[in-house]
């Protein structure tokens, strides 16, 4: 592959690890691991030793010891090299000091497939820098939290590499990165807060800085050493190689942002890419291996600590979690309001996750907690959701771009899980989470990533001015952890538990219920029936006394005429019960009715009975219906009978009954212009022994429309009435076909 | 001797009254009461014996021992009574009643009348229906 035809459209594919070349302040010889001969050489090797380079590649590596450049010392490369392949790691052996023409240098080994990299840099440090390590990793540990333990990582990687500038860089869930921690120069502009778009790092740079824990760019502006080989065929493998060269859209990069020297340090955390140690230095500055090395362990040490803190963070935050989560679940196995235990008590729904509102929709109530969106964006989104969930979880960090109407309220919902409860109630809750950061600095406009220029190279910048563009980010928020999920869904099975649990119970008491009112039933006609033969018992007593007896004078006739008159009023009371009891434990054949004949039979009857012969009855229509006629002439003979005793006093008083089909029902009508029933006293009306204030005058026990009301139910039918005081009333019943 | 009128009545409140109002009807109508259906049933087959023949037979439906629907039964299996009129006489006025009375058969079914002056008034009209109207039957 030509490096030259990378640009930003392929920079991804950009064979990073076989550059080809190395950077030039340092030099490289390459031996095969088995034959001991040499296979790559870097060009500039002739710079810092005066053999002439070609002649050594072929040859066996004891050939470039004897090179007089290393002066009377004993290299015995071979046996290092023995050494190293035997252990399958040279870190024992790295770094190896040794002398070329007098001066000091290190010799730095890996391994690339078959082949041992010999890498020489310069030695540049003369101290031992293994006491500041000590003291630095104190220093950094003493971190309190995450952050604080960041800050002190940046000011002690500074002080042992000396760059203008060291930053914390951290990836986001996207893969873009933000600088978190930062320490420079005081005469240079500041990149803390600022984002750079996932593109800066590409990902085979990521997998480079996992295998690499440190990685340095002494100077840009040095040109690269190509690696000369005899095998044309087969381009050597840098990955390990510590003087590879830099891609040329990188050195670009750092070029555009004045850096004449980079250095990195790895941190990861869970065995994935957490951040960089980032460092830049406004002139060239190479660091001494030992340093490199020293910055390296600082990294691993970091590395586990931020993974530990993150745990410690993660689990604490879990923990309360699950006290929530537990504390909602005993709410739940005890008796009370749903609502009240998941929205208003110590621990709500909204402490299982990091959510900062919820919404609870039950039982057609909507009950919230923190947060969320108004009522009316509520009731929307819940009925979209019903509509889209296939599942009965559903979760999401940018709710605006799949539903369009939470762009109204995305920096209060722009993240939200849904659990549905159930779904034919129309029941469940949602978590909110706001937009995650409304404005963000970018370092540089990332819409605008490939600036066209003329010439070639600068075209692969991605940018040429790192001024901040202020870009939102919109529409987003931070991600639900699985864990956050989990507990959603933990919480979900409790809720039904629950729900089942009362349902049961209900479903228990109904049936208990049924039967207290089947009882009942029995009992009044029991009571009832039984009531009635003492009473005839009473009055027939009575009357035979007043009869027979000779000696009793006026006055104790009047009083055993009221004895008379009390049993009488109290067996129709009786009677009436009776009736009302015989409705409840009746059991409805439906069958055709002939109404025509039945009501005019029922109107003849009750005029009789009432004596009010002045009362105009009127028939319409009366259409055949389905019922038990039994029931259904006691429906009839109560209201017919009441319409007649309450207008019977009214100017030509009138009462028309008449039955006509509509739709799937029959509705009847019984109308009179009497004395009317009070407003307020419209849902009262069907109670037994109810009576209304303008009825008192009115023989009545206010059973007949209890009676009326248990045969319409008894028949599923529907009754309702329309009345006004001194008008008159109109009853409806609605009989199915 | 059998009674003009044989009545089956456990309540002894209402058979007293009942002695009553027959009294009032007619001072020389004769009524017999027995408490029970068994009492009842063996009355009955004495008098088939005697070959004496009540004219009108009342029959209280709840009974204590056989219930009044079974005496009526035994009654319509002696051919001696066939054409005795037997009225069932109860405070019931349940349609079921009713209906499985005629259907075993009985001649008339009567809801007990609710005090004296009322009695008097149904054994008025009982003893013109089936003593003076339908004398030949008996």
């Amino acid at each position: 592959m030509n490096i030259n035809n990378v640009d930003l459209t392929n920079c991804d594919r950009e064979p990073i690890h076989i550059p080809g070349k190395i950077q030039s302040h340092g030099f490289m010889l390459v031996v095969n691991s088995e034959s001991f001969l040499i296979t790559y050489i870097s060009e500039n090797l002739s710079g810092f030793l005066s053999s002439h380079v070609k002649s050594l590649l072929g040859l066996p590596v004891a050939e470039f010891e004897k090179l007089e450049e290393f002066g009377s010392s004993n290299l015995q490369l071979a046996a290092l090299l023995k050494l190293g392949g035997a252990q399958q790691s040279f870190e024992t052996i790295n770094p190896y000091p040794l002398q070329i023409n007098g001066k000091h240098y290190y010799l730095i080994i890996s391994l690339s497939g078959a082949e041992y990299i010999l890498e020489f840099e310069p030695i540049t440090m003369e101290y031992d820098i293994q006491n500041q390590i000590g003291k630095s990793v104190s220093a950094i540990l003493s971190g309190k939290n995450v952050n604080a333990l960041l800050e002190n990582t940046a000011r002690e990687v500074r002080d042992i590499i000396h760059y203008d500038r060291v930053m914390i860089y951290k990836f986001l869930e996207d893969g873009h990165g933000e600088v978190i921690a930062e320490v420079k120069n005081d005469d240079l502009e500041s990149f803390y807060g600022l984002h750079y778009p996932a593109s800066d790092i590409p990902k085979q740079a990521r997998e480079l800085y996992k295998l690499n824990f440190t990685r340095i760019i002494a100077d840009v502006n040095s040109l690269s050493s190509p690696i000369l080989t005899l095998n044309e065929e087969k381009p050597l493998d840098l990955t390990n190689s510590v003087l590879r060269a830099v891609s040329p859209i990188h050195i670009q990069y750092l070029k555009n942002m004045g850096v004449e020297s980079s250095f990195s340090i790895s941190l990861l955390s869970h065995g994935e890419l957490w951040g960089l140690v980032a460092c830049h230095n406004y002139s060239p500055k190479f660091i001494d291996y030992k340093a490199r090395e020293a910055a390296k362990l600082i990294g691993k040490i970091v590395s586990s600590a931020l993974e530990y803190r993150e745990e410690e963070e993660e689990s604490s935050q879990q923990n309360n979690y699950q006290e929530a989560l537990h504390a909602l679940t005993l709410g739940l196995n005890k008796d009370g309001d749903m609502l009240n235990t998941l929205t208003a008590q110590e621990y709500t729904l909204n402490d299982i996750i990091s959510s900062t509102g919820v919404a609870v929709l039950f039982e057609g109530q909507i009950s919230t907690k923190g947060i969320v969106p108004g009522e009316e964006q509520l009731r929307a989104l819940f009925k979209w959701l019903k509509k889209t969930m296939d599942d009965t979880i559903y979760y999401t960090h940018s709710l605006p771009e799949v539903y369009h109407a939470a762009r109204e309220y995305k920096a209060v919902g722009s993240g939200i899980v849904a659990s549905i409860i159930s779904r034919d109630m129309e029941e469940m809750i949602v978590w909110f989470k706001p937009e995650q950061i409304t404005t963000i600095n970018w370092a540089g406009d990332p819409n605008k990533p490939a600036v066209k220029g003329e010439d070639g190279l600068l075209n692969l910048s991605p940018r040429h001015s790192f001024e901040t563009f202020a870009e939102m980010v919109e529409n987003t928020s931070v991600k639900w952890r699985k864990a956050e999920i989990a507990n959603v869904i933990k919480i979900r099975e409790k809720i039904i538990t629950a729900i089942n649990k009362k349902a049961g119970e209900i479903r228990l008491l109904n049936e208990r219920l049924k039967k207290a009112y089947e009882e009942l039933d029995t009992f009044s006609y029991t009571i009832s029936h039984d009531l009635r033969t003492p009473l005839t018992s009473i009055k027939s007593y009575t009357e035979l006394v007043i009869a027979t007896n000779k000696s009793l004078d006026e006055q104790g006739k009047k009083m055993l005429g009221r004895v008379v008159a009390g049993a009488d009023k109290m067996a129709f009371l009786i009677n009436e019960i009776l009736k009302l009891a015989r409705v409840g434990r009746a059991e409805v054949d439906f069958e055709p009715i002939d109404m025509g004949h039945l009501i005019e039979e029922i109107s003849r009857e009750v005029i009789s009975s009432l004596n009010a012969a002045h009362v105009n009855v009127k028939l319409g229509e009366l259409p055949t219906i389905m019922g038990a006629q039994p029931l259904i002439t006691q429906v009839f003979t109560n209201l017919i009978g009441n319409a007649v005793k309450y207008s019977a006093a009214s100017v030509n008083p009138e009462v028309m009954i008449e039955g006509k089909i509509a739709g799937d029902e029959v509705i009847y009508k019984v109308s009179d212009n009497g004395i009317g029933i009070e407003v307020d006293h419209h849902d009262k009306v069907y109670e037994l022994f109810k009576r209304m204030d303008n009825v008192k005058e009115y023989e009545g026990t206010g059973v007949g429309l209890a009676i009326v009301k248990r045969i319409v139910e008894k028949h599923k039918a529907r009754i309702w009435f329309e009345s006004e005081l001194k008008v008159g009333t109109v009853f409806y019943i609605a009989f199915k076909k | 001797m059998s009674p003009d009128i044989f009545y089956v009545e456990d309540d002894p409140d209402f058979a007293f009254i009942m002695q009553y109002a027959v009294k009032e009807v007619k001072e020389d109508l004769t009524v017999g009461i027995v408490e029970d259906g068994n009492t009842a049933i063996a009355h009955l087959q004495r008098f088939a014996e005697e070959k004496h023949r009540p004219k009108l037979i009342l029959l209280d439906l709840n009974l204590p021992g056989i219930s009044g629907l079974d005496v009526l039964k035994r009654i319509k299996e002696i051919p001696f009574f066939k054409y005795v009129p037997v009225i069932l006489f109860s405070t019931s006025d349940d349609p079921k009643d009713v209906k499985s009375s005629l259907e075993i058969g009985a001649n008339a079914f009567m809801t007990k009348p609710n005090g004296y002056n009322n009695l008097i008034v149904c054994m008025q009209s009982l003893y013109d229906f089936w003593f003076n109207q339908n004398r030949s039957i008996n």
